[in-house]
């Protein structure tokens, strides 16, 4: 999001306004001692007040604010967004301070590399997706008599996971269920089918021939059959709540992946297969955060 | 608040450089010990940050501003006043280094940085000074910059270029401001300097004082004519009319002296040419004001005495400029009024006898005043009588007959007062006027600079029928000193500015050294008749010539034009060199897609190419594979293909490109795609 005129509000700081009793002290003191160099004086560093103003103005304007990307977290728990600043021209721009309203500010230059990348962190709220609220950019450069400062949306999530939440029972008596005996292992030899493809599948396995019929991206599935696997099923908590429900999947996620045992996830109208490692911990998390969220919430 | 609010190593070596900067001009006015103060400071200020020493506690900051002000009460003997004032403010300017750390103790310093420079205008208004402010003005505003830049730990030497950029910018709407803005008369009573011992003409003459002046080159007064200059020995410049003798010193009247019927100069028939005149005259913290007889101000706030000579109301703190008309034939008080001419005659007690037996005898052979005034020049001019600048000292009992007929060496107060001792001991009312007499006239500008070497006294002797005539019995001893000034008159016995050896005026027969000098001279009266004659009057008047008639519509107009005039191009110049980069369309087009995509994840790398970027989307998002394949290609065909031949206005393919892309709802498609299917 490039800034422009629009966007960007100035006021005196509030240096600014003891600059301006400075300045008052100094007129009355030119006038009461009928002193024209002191006359001078007061209304040259008056008018570089006035000047201060475009040229704080052009401190933040041009630039281009984009957001990268927002860790996923816990509730509670702090997400680290990241934005880069882009300049638009070869202006030096000094002293960007950039936050949340809620996070950590941080102050930054551009003044050799015109691209600077800025990591702000702030505790998230509950399930789903979490807005940090609109991004401050501010400078009182080069003089700090004048505030200068833009609010951003930037469109920018971050993903809170349920809150883990220990359950006596094992869901590991799932897996004798009938239907969790012909469980595909990811790896193995034997081709067995296509499916959509999704985030983490193999690059070898992507099915390019179909993609240039127009057919989308769709993975070829190779698999062995598995015996026994760890399901956490929606169903095994009934009567719970929703939240109560995702808190207790998410907390047996967590603890399968910690003991490095295959577990899959089953919600309404969702199957992850069982799986194991960093992707598939995330993908089953994120498949429990977003659950029953439709769009994302403003 | 914000983090990071620590002062930059490049803002305090800016800081430190600017605050030596600052306190240089005022050196000669303050204690030696203050300047000490600013040593201590900058060496305490870099211990702590080289992390030897620590900053003060509070303890120490309350015992330093406490001696502090100790210390401006033992030097000065009082804290009131405008050095005393000046002094604690540039001592606490000094201190406030020791505690700076953070961004809000930068501000009150470098803020009280720009207060001190105008204290230095008080004191001095000239260009020199004017010139050096501006430099000072330039360091603060660079560490003000400085402060403001984050991370720079070494000293820059270019941060001063932005200080320096933005005065300039500043410098024209500031001289509008000084321009229009109205001057008003002072709104309270303010400290005023303390009375140091000023080099010039006192208000009382005892032998010796103005022989003193004659080793000062300063100046006392630069004077402007209107016309023709008038020659070297008909510029006496009457400051002080002296008719009281007292304790062997010569002092004027003062105002209670003059009873009320006599406080008003009796009126002058006004003949002849006029002549007119500005001054500019240096400050001398008296009131009188000097002037070519018979004067009458021009203008405002001129006073005219009893004895036709000019005063300020108020002391001349700063320098100032009036105007003035003479007229040098006029006859000055042709009748004598009782009291006056009783005055004019007073010889107290019964002193110098000689003196007086002389004056009689001589008085007895003349047949009338005029002709006895004759024989008391021609008594000077004929008999070994000297002109010195260091005669020897006259004992306190008779001092005139140890003049008359013992020394018979004296400067020109000891021959004006002896003529004027003798003229009232026959009868002859008489007094002493002192002043300045001749100037060196500058060709560059047509102005008579008056040097405090030009002092002078000569006397003023009433005649039945012609009132006061000047006589000046040191022309009559020393004509050189009348028709070519003291330099030439002390020629062969030296002593001529013997204390200050490397004035200009010394050297005023190197060509190039003396047309310089007058330069220089011309250029400072130049500066002087702007800063110190621009008052309201002045100001009304300009302003007056300038927009035919002052009216506050034309006064806002003005305002109003000069700004737009100076900020729009400015602004154009800082907020519009964004567009100096010249883009494709395409590019524009395809950059707007790239922005589309980076929230959801997609931020193209530096070096990635669109096919390998288009082929990562595809790969995550299925869902847009199409769109972005379609995209891609428009764009690659647009980007590298064959030119089309250029109209400047958008082609077809660029125009699908811009349709595509404007289709193009990637967030939309992810959000179905994430949802639970």
């Amino acid at each position: 999001m490039t800034l422009d005129q629009k966007r960007i509000f100035i006021f005196p700081s509030r240096i600014g306004l003891f600059f301006s009793v400075c300045l008052l002290v100094m007129l009355m003191t030119a006038i009461n001692y009928q002193n024209n160099m002191s006359f001078a004086l007061t209304f040259l560093l008056a008018t570089l007040f006035i000047v201060g103003i475009l040229h704080t103005y052009a401190n933040l304007s041009g630039l281009t604010v984009r957001a990268l990307r927002a860790t996923p977290a816990f509730p509670g728990k702090q997400s680290e967004f990241s934005i880069k600043l882009e300049r638009g021209g070869q202006r030096e721009h000094f002293a960007l301070y950039v936050k949340y309203p809620d996070s950590d500010g941080s102050v930054v230059n551009l003044v050799e590399q015109d691209t600077v990348q800025v990591n702000l962190h702030l505790p998230v709220g509950k399930r789903g997706w979490f807005s940090p609220g609109r991004l401050l950019l501010e400078s009182t450069y080069p003089l700090g008599l004048l505030r200068c400062w833009t609010w951003i949306d930037l469109d920018l999530y971050a993903l809170v996971y349920p809150q883990p939440l220990a359950a006596a029972q094992l869901p590991g008596l799932a897996s004798d269920r009938p239907d969790g005996a012909a469980v595909p292992i990811a790896g193995s030899d034997d081709f067995y089918g296509f499916r959509d493809y999704r985030e983490g599948d193999s690059l070898r396995q992507i099915h390019w021939k179909g993609l240039a019929r127009g057919q989308g991206v769709q993975t070829k599935q190779y698999g062995a059959y598995a015996n026994r696997s760890v399901w956490l099923d929606w169903e095994m908590y009934p009567g719970l709540g929703m939240e109560q429900r995702l808190s207790h999947l998410c907390y047996w996620a967590l603890e399968f992946d910690r003991a490095e045992e295959e577990y899959g996830l089953r919600l309404p109208g969702l199957v992850i297969e069982p799986g194991l490692g960093e992707r598939h911990r995330d993908r089953v998390l994120q498949a429990l955060a977003l659950h029953g969220i439709g769009t994302r919430s403003r | 608040m914000k983090p990071d609010q620590q002062i930059p190593r490049n803002a305090l070596v800016w800081i430190i450089a600017s605050q030596f900067s600052l306190v240089a001009p005022h050196a000669g006015r303050i204690p030696i010990w203050v300047l000490a103060v600013y040593v201590f400071a900058a060496l305490w200020r870099i211990m702590v940050y080289r992390g030897s020493w620590s900053f003060p506690g509070r303890w120490v900051k309350a015992g330093l501003i406490a001696s502090s002000f100790a210390g401006i009460f033992f030097s000065y003997g009082s804290l009131i006043g405008l050095e005393p004032t000046v002094a604690l403010l540039l001592t606490a300017f000094a201190l406030k280094l020791i505690e700076l750390a953070r961004h809000k103790d930068g501000y009150v310093l470098l803020f009280l940085g720009y207060f001190i420079c105008i204290t230095e205008f008080l004191f001095s208004q000239d260009l020199p000074i004017a010139l050096y402010s501006l430099l000072n003005v330039t360091l603060v505003t660079t560490a003000l910059v400085a402060m403001h830049r984050p991370g720079e730990h070494q000293f820059n030497r270019k941060t001063i270029r932005l200080a320096a950029v933005m005065l300039l910018q500043a410098l024209p709407l500031m001289l509008v401001l000084f321009f229009l803005f109205p001057r008003i008369g002072p709104l309270w009573s303010v400290p005023i300097k303390t009375h140091t011992a000023q080099t010039g003409v006192s208000d009382f003459m005892k032998p010796g004082d103005i022989s003193s002046l004659g080793k000062s080159d300063a100046v006392a007064f630069r004077a402007q004519f209107d016309g023709d200059i008038p020659g070297a020995s008909e510029l006496y410049w009457r400051g002080l009319v002296f008719s009281t003798l007292e304790e062997g010193a010569w002092r004027s009247l003062r105002y209670f002296d003059v009873p009320p019927a006599e406080r008003r100069a009796p009126p002058v028939e006004t003949t002849g040419e006029s002549l007119q005149y500005r001054i500019i005259i240096e400050p001398t913290q008296q009131n009188w004001l000097y002037s070519l007889r018979y004067a009458r101000p021009t203008s405002p706030g001129v006073m005219s005495g009893s004895d036709y000579v000019l005063f300020s109301p108020t002391e001349l703190e700063d320098q100032r400029l009036y105007g003035v008309e003479s007229w040098p034939d006029a006859i000055l008080e042709p009748e004598l009024s009782p009291w006056r001419r009783e005055i004019e005659l007073r010889l107290p007690g019964t002193d110098n006898p000689q003196t007086r037996a002389l004056a009689g005898q001589l008085r007895s052979q003349a047949g009338s005043d005029a002709a006895y005034v004759d024989a008391i020049l021609a008594k000077f001019r004929d008999e070994p009588f000297v002109y010195k600048l260091d005669p020897p000292l006259l004992p306190a009992e008779n001092p005139v007959d140890a003049f008359l007929f013992q020394s018979r060496a004296g400067f020109c107060e000891h021959y004006a007062a002896a003529f004027v001792v003798l003229m009232r001991a026959a009868g002859v009312p008489a007094r002493v006027v002192a002043g300045y007499q001749g100037g060196e006239v500058n060709p560059l500008n047509r102005t008579v600079i008056v040097h405090q070497f030009d002092a002078h006294a000569w006397a003023e002797v009433w005649l039945q029928g012609r009132g006061w005539m000047r006589v000046d019995p040191t022309a009559s001893v020393s004509p050189d000193r009348i028709e070519w000034g003291l330099e030439r008159a002390l020629e062969q016995q030296g002593g001529f500015l013997s204390d200050s050896p490397l004035s200009l005026v010394r050297y005023r027969g190197v060509a190039w050294l003396n047309t310089l000098r007058l330069r220089y001279d011309a250029l400072t009266y130049r500066w002087q008749s702007f800063v110190t004659g621009f008052d309201r009057d002045r100001q009304f008047q300009l302003l007056n010539e300038v927009f035919d008639g002052i009216s506050v519509r034309k006064f806002l107009l003005v305002l109003a034009a000069s700004w737009v005039l100076v900020l729009a191009p400015l602004a154009y110049s800082l907020l519009g060199r964004r567009r100096a980069r010249e883009q494709r369309n395409c590019d524009r087009y395809y950059l707007q897609f790239c922005e589309q995509l980076a929230p959801l994840g997609f931020v193209r790398a530096p070096g990635e190419t669109a096919g390998e970027y288009a082929a990562r989307i595809c790969r995550a998002v299925p869902a847009i594979a199409g769109e972005v394949g379609e995209i891609t290609r428009l764009y690659s065909e647009l980007a590298y293909g064959p030119v089309e031949a250029s109209s400047g206005r958008a082609t077809r393919s660029e125009r699908e490109l811009k349709q595509a892309i404007g289709r193009f709802r990637p967030a939309r498609k992810m959000r179905f795609d994430r949802d639970p299917r």
